[in-house]
């Protein structure tokens, strides 16, 4: 089986964001960057597939020279080879466009998979690979926690993945590959990077394509004006009163203002 | 303007998010203007129930493969919605389901979706979350055809004019083929219900020391019962045998991300925040005003347990009737 | 007066047949003890040499083989009556070298000590001093062994020791009672022979027992790496720490043929006195066993037959065992080693151990908590940013920056140092030290967050960083350097000590007891500094395990990550005898330790003693203050 898992590279979860002087986008400059965590999640997926099934892992990826770091870090973690999309627009890019871009240098491998995480930590657009199953013409489903292989004939297989619904509902879903899936967080226990797969991924292959060359439209359909710091700050409310009047608060609180009841 | 708003059914009603998205549609555009589309095999209810607001009109598409849900289905049924309609905007709620097939119609218009939307500002002007929430990006329709929007649940609260006269329904009944739907999705079904699985909670009410004895459990077990919610506590709880390990949370234990994490007694030691630091809302009821749990609650209740518990049981009873 | 002294008696005339016969068996001797040392020596040399090994400066090997060899310090001072009792075997050994090279040169004709002339006579006596205190220790020490049995010598009892230890009586007893014979009586010769046979049979078993140790441990305590548990650099592409034979290097395989299963590691290890499957002996002996059976250059995992992984895990490098080990042996390097094994080739599979890794390969911290958390403790308290013009540059660590305990420790720190005006700010860019995951065995995160802090203090322009963390202090000072220069940085006890004059004096006699955290006292030699701080407080007391012999809280070597140990834990061991003292303060001096004694003493139930870090006792004696 051959499998592709779409990753991206996002600011690392920690790293202290500044809007730049444009407005438009974050400083970039002493930026440490890490793998999307849903995307993570996809990798191991794959991974774990290739081990029960075989096949071949290709990580894919689109964004500047720095992407290649995260790239090496999935070669690292197993995947057997990658494909890096050279883009430096990628920001000016809406999900429509990122998505062209990742179809068009996936059509000429045909995968029997492929998977992405369900959305960036950056962007959190949550769409890229459901557009791509689409450009591509491939059933998808979104929200999947774990995969499984149900049936092989050839190289057409029936796979048969459960979905995660709102508030704690499952479901299964079976669909034909060639498909996409994208990848919930938390379906599977992630594997830590090690010193011998950083060693040993200096050796594996990654092939370059450059954006330009791949002939789709950058035009976005939907542009980001601005970016701007959010007005809420996290506090703690003191409820006060007797037990009965806190209480009464309490409940009054989690209904209407977190709205958890 | 013409404006389609998806509306989405749950539990045989018209969902909250759904009115929501609504109500945030009307910052495109007058109530005469927006037409409310349910969707289905079978929608004379939802359709009724929508038909008691004010829109312009509804617009039921139906279709005997439109039960169950498929991507493929909404996707292709809505395209051809789409095509005869010619909105100018296309509103969803941002469910689960939206996130699924709103992506793919959008891109099948050549248009991209502003998903997660928590504002709308003249333009129209659509504020979505970055960065995890640090951040706010504002964007705008670019492209030459509909815009999608989808809106984050609880974002706009659900106000909507009730219809004077009778709204017009219509019916469109899409062209559809089973050799359409590529996927076979199956029946729904809760997690696994019979182990405890703290970590996949909604609500848990979480216990520590302050309890003081083990006859004191059925305290907080009422009010974990009222709330719907699962019990867990803090290593010491466990240490004595008075729960089993499997209900503790914290470094060593459980790592938890319910809506709601009730801590009751609890000081808030690091190993036990580790576990549940990643919690929606944190509600922590202590004597001590110093408690660290505090630090990393929302809404906090200093006072004795003792006396905390039972009037929440009780108002938690209350509201939920 | 002199001549009413006995004289040893020395037999002057030996037969042809007897020189033979001698000959003869002195070569068998000496084929006995080579036919196994060979073989032992074969297999260390063929190991892998040590990377990062110099034999220079040898100063310190000088010094270090002096004091723990020649002065048997070590021994001594750890175990005073059996060390003792060792010690006059050792010199007795010492001493006897020139008595049995003149021994066997005597039925040669070639004699050099005249047991009649004055020097000859001179070093008997000498020799015969050494002998007496030899065969009253060797008898000590078989009534140890064979009758009072401690644990840690082992449940089965050694025939071997029973058989040297009566090899060794006699060669003594052989040799005083020459002295009460006239060597024209034919009781001389036979107490000739009988001292040459003991010692001929002596030689071979050497190499056969652990008695190896009388050849090799001399060799060890010179090469040992030096520094207390460094742990060395990897070398090459494929160096990923002790996963086979083949990466076993020299020094390592040297420490385990060295090992005379004395056991003292194993008595002070905090893992294996708490019911853990880890034995620091066993693992030392583990190696000898896999280096007999698989030899230094085998593919075979050494984690397996002789080790297991289990154990290695359940280290918190506290470092007792090689303070302890006579021989020099270095345990923590050891068990960091097969740890590196583990991780570097993604074979330890662990859910804890994964999680702190993931934590910190994507996040700054090792509790996995967003950096905004820390931010707001900044902010809430109103802390100074490191600039670059202050003296020190405040390290908060995982501790101080997020642990609701840490970060009092940190605020108490801030207004002694406010008191004192000394100046100071923190980082806003600061990420895990990598401590938990050095200790772990993970070089590939190791390496990320020392080259990415270096490089922000680099950029912060910082030379001199305090730290409430010995963890911090160790991890920074030494480990970083495996990747670059870092700046200086001191642990707040050594600050306080050296500000302790101008600190107010509390008048309060409250008894505190000091624990001695294993990163400060044996990794850093600080013991009389936090002392000093406690001191200005109250009284001190101390456990009956203090300074170098202090027992750990259980924390280290990233267990405080792993969630539930098996067995007692070593937090409540040690947090039973601090209460035990009497006292009413506990002090602290590492958030770990305070950690884990949190939970601890609250667990003794009401009553215990309360804790405190050093730094909240030094506060408390600023006027004003009332908040503890
Ligand atoms: C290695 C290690 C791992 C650990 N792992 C975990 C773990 O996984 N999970 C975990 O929880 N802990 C863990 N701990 C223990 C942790 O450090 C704390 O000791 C523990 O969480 C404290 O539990 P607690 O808050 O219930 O008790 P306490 O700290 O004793 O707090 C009791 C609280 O109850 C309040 N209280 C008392 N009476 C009342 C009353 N009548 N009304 C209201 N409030 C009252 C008090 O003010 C106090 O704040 C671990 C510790 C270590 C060292
Ligand atoms: S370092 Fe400490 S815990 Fe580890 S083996 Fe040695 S004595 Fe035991
Ligand atoms: S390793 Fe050292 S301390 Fe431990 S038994 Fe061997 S010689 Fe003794």
């Amino acid at each position: 089986m051959k499998i592709i898992v779409a990753i991206k590279q996002v600011p690392e979860r920690d790293a202290q964001v500044h809007i730049d002087s444009s407005g438009q986008w974050i400083e970039e400059a002493n930026l440490q960057y890490a793998m999307n965590e849903p995307d993570a999640y996809a990798l191991e997926e794959a991974l774990q597939l290739k081990e029960k099934a075989g096949g071949e892992v290709i990580v894919i990826s689109t964004g500047p020279e720095r992407v290649s770091q995260t790239i090496r870090e999935a070669l690292a973690k197993g995947a057997d080879r990658a494909i890096h999309v050279v883009c430096d627009d990628l920001a000016a890019r809406d999900a429509l466009g990122v998505a062209r871009l990742l179809a068009a240098a996936i059509q000429p491998e045909s995968p029997d998979l492929l998977l992405t995480g369900l959305q960036s930590e950056d962007l959190g657009l949550g769409q890229t690979g459901v557009i791509v199953a689409e450009l591509l013409g491939l059933p998808h489903a979104s929200l999947i926690l774990q995969v499984e292989i149900i049936a092989k004939e050839g190289s057409k297989a029936q796979i048969k993945a459960r979905r995660e619904l709102e508030e704690g509902w499952f479901q299964s879903i079976e669909l034909p590959s060639p498909a996409v899936l994208t990848i919930q967080s938390g379906g599977n226990k992630l594997r830590y990077a090690t010193l011998m797969g950083i060693k040993r991924a200096k050796t594996k292959e990654v092939r370059t394509v450059h954006a330009a060359d791949l002939g789709v439209s950058a035009a976005p359909a939907v542009a980001l004006e601005a970016i701007t710091l959010p007005k809420k700050q996290k506090s703690t409310q003191i409820l006060n009163g007797s037990a009965e009047e806190a209480a009464a608060a309490l409940v009054e609180k989690l209904k209407f203002e977190a709205r958890v009841l | 303007m013409r404006v389609l708003v998806i509306l989405e059914e749950r539990g045989g009603h018209i969902s909250r998010t759904s009115w929501e998205a609504a109500t945030a549609a009307l910052r495109l555009a007058p109530m005469q203007e927006i037409t409310a589309v349910v969707i289905g095999a079978q929608t004379e209810l939802p359709a009724a129930e929508a038909a008691a607001k004010a829109f312009g009109k509804v617009i039921r598409v139906e279709h005997p493969l439109l039960a169950p849900y498929t991507s493929d289905g909404y996707c292709a049924a809505l395209h051809q919605l789409i095509q005869q309609e010619g909105p100018t905007q296309v509103v969803f709620p941002h469910t689960y389901q939206v996130r699924d097939y709103a992506p793919a119609l959008a891109c099948r218009s050549g248009q991209a979706l502003i998903g997660d939307v928590i504002e709308i500002a003249d333009g129209p002007v659509f504020t979505r979350q970055l960065m995890q929430g640090r951040l706010n990006g504002s964007y705008r329709h670019a492209g030459n055809g509909p815009c999608f929007v989808s809106v984050q649940a609880g974002a706009f609260r659900a106000e909507l004019p009730d219809a004077a006269a009778a709204t017009p329904i219509e019916t469109f009944t899409p062209a559809i083929d089973a050799a359409q739907i590529r996927t076979r999705p199956g029946e729904p079904f809760r997690g696994s219900a019979q182990t405890v699985d703290l970590g996949s909670a909604q609500w848990i009410v979480s216990v520590g020391r302050g309890i003081r004895e083990a006859e004191n459990l059925p305290l907080v077990q009422e009010l974990a019962t009222a709330l719907g919610a699962e019990l867990a506590a803090s290593r010491p709880i466990c240490d004595n045998g008075w729960l089993p390990m499997e209900r503790q949370v914290g470094s060593s234990g459980q790592s938890v991300a319910p809506r709601l994490y009730l801590a009751v007694g609890i000081s808030g030691a690091i190993q036990h925040l580790v576990g549940m630091k990643g919690s929606q809302c944190i509600v922590a009821i202590n004597k001590d005003p110093d408690a660290p749990i505090f630090e990393v609650a929302d809404y906090g209740i200093v006072g004795d347990l003792f006396e905390v518990v039972p009037a929440l049981t009780e108002a938690v009873k209350a509201a939920k009737q | 007066m002199i001549f009413a002294l006995p004289t040893l008696a020395e037999p002057r005339h030996f037969s042809l047949a007897e020189k033979l016969l001698f000959l003869a068996l002195a070569a068998a001797s000496v084929w006995g003890f080579w036919r196994r040392f060979g073989v032992v020596l074969e297999k260390i040399l063929e190991a892998k040499k040590d990377a990062g090994f110099h034999l220079f400066p040898i100063g310190r090997r000088g010094r270090e083989f002096l004091w723990e060899v020649m002065c048997q310090a070590k021994v001594i001072r750890q175990r005073p009556l059996p060390g003792l009792a060792h010690a006059f075997v050792f010199w007795a050994f010492c001493a006897f070298a020139l008595v049995t090279l003149n021994h066997c040169a005597t039925i040669l004709g070639i004699g050099f000590l005249d047991p009649d002339g004055f020097a000859g006579r001179c070093y008997f006596y000498f020799a015969a001093v050494f002998a007496l205190a030899c065969a009253v220790g060797i008898l000590g020490l078989f009534v140890r062994r064979f009758l009072a049995r401690p644990r840690w010598l082992g449940e089965k009892l050694s025939w071997e020791s029973g058989l040297i230890a009566l090899l060794i009586f006699a060669l003594m007893a052989t040799y005083l009672a020459a002295f009460f014979v006239s060597d024209k009586n034919p009781a001389a010769k036979a107490l000739w022979w009988a001292h040459t046979l003991t010692l001929l049979a002596f030689l071979p078993v050497i190499p056969h027992t652990k008695h190896l140790h009388l050849v090799l441990s001399p060799v060890t305590v010179f090469l040992s790496r030096g520094g207390f548990s460094r742990i060395p650099p990897l070398s090459g592409d494929e160096d990923f720490g002790l996963v086979a034979g083949k990466d076993l290097t020299q020094l390592v395989s040297l420490q385990a043929y060295s090992c005379v299963e004395c056991g003292r590691c194993t008595e002070h290890c905090p893992a294996n006195n708490t019911g853990k499957r880890l034995n620091p002996k066993q693992i030392v002996l583990g190696l000898r066993g896999y280096l007999n059976e698989f030899g230094p250059s085998s593919d075979e995992p050494l984690l397996g037959k002789y080790n297991s992984q289990q154990a290695v895990f359940e280290c918190t490098t506290c470092g007792a065992c090689e303070f302890q080990c006579p021989v020099g042996i270095e345990h923590v390097p050891i068990l960091v080693g097969l740890r590196r094994g583990a991780v570097n080739t993604g074979a330890w599979d662990d859910p804890h151990g994964a999680k702190l890794f993931l934590a910190l390969e994507r996040g700054s911290n090792a509790l996995g908590f967003p950096l905004a958390e820390r931010d707001r403790f900044i902010e809430k308290n109103a802390l100074p940013l490191y600039d670059g013009t202050q003296e020190y540059c405040l390290w908060l660590g995982c501790m101080g920056g997020y642990d609701p305990k840490g970060r009092e420790i940190i605020l108490s720190l801030v207004r002694v140092m406010q008191h004192l005006g000394v100046t100071f700010g923190v980082l806003r860019k600061e990420k895990c030290t990598g401590d938990p995951v050095r200790r772990l065995g993970n070089d590939l995160l190791f390496q990320q967050l020392a080259e990415s802090n270096m490089e922000a203090l680099k950029q912060s322009k910082t030379k001199k960083i305090i730290s409430i963390c010995p963890h911090c202090v160790r991890t920074i000072q030494e480990d970083w350097k495996e990747y670059g220069t870092p700046p200086e940085i001191e642990h707040h006890s050594e600050f306080l000590a050296r500000y302790a004059d101008r600190l107010p004096q509390q008048q309060s006699r409250e008894k505190i007891v000091f624990h001695d955290p294993c990163y400060l006292g044996r990794y850093r030699n600080v013991y009389d500094e936090p002392r000093a701080v406690v001191s200005l407080a109250g009284k001190l007391v101390e456990a009956p395990r203090h300074r170098e012999r202090s027992f750990c809280c259980g924390a280290g070597g990233g267990l405080a990550f792993l969630g539930e140990e098996t067995g007692e834990r070593v937090s409540h061991n040690r947090a039973a005898e601090l209460a035990s003292t009497g006292a009413s303060i506990v002090g602290a001096a590492c958030p770990f330790c305070n950690t884990m004694f949190r939970d601890a003493l609250a667990a003794q139930g009401a009553g215990a003693p309360q804790l405190l870090d050093i730094a909240q006792l030094a506060a408390r004696t600023l006027p004003q203050d009332n908040s503890t």
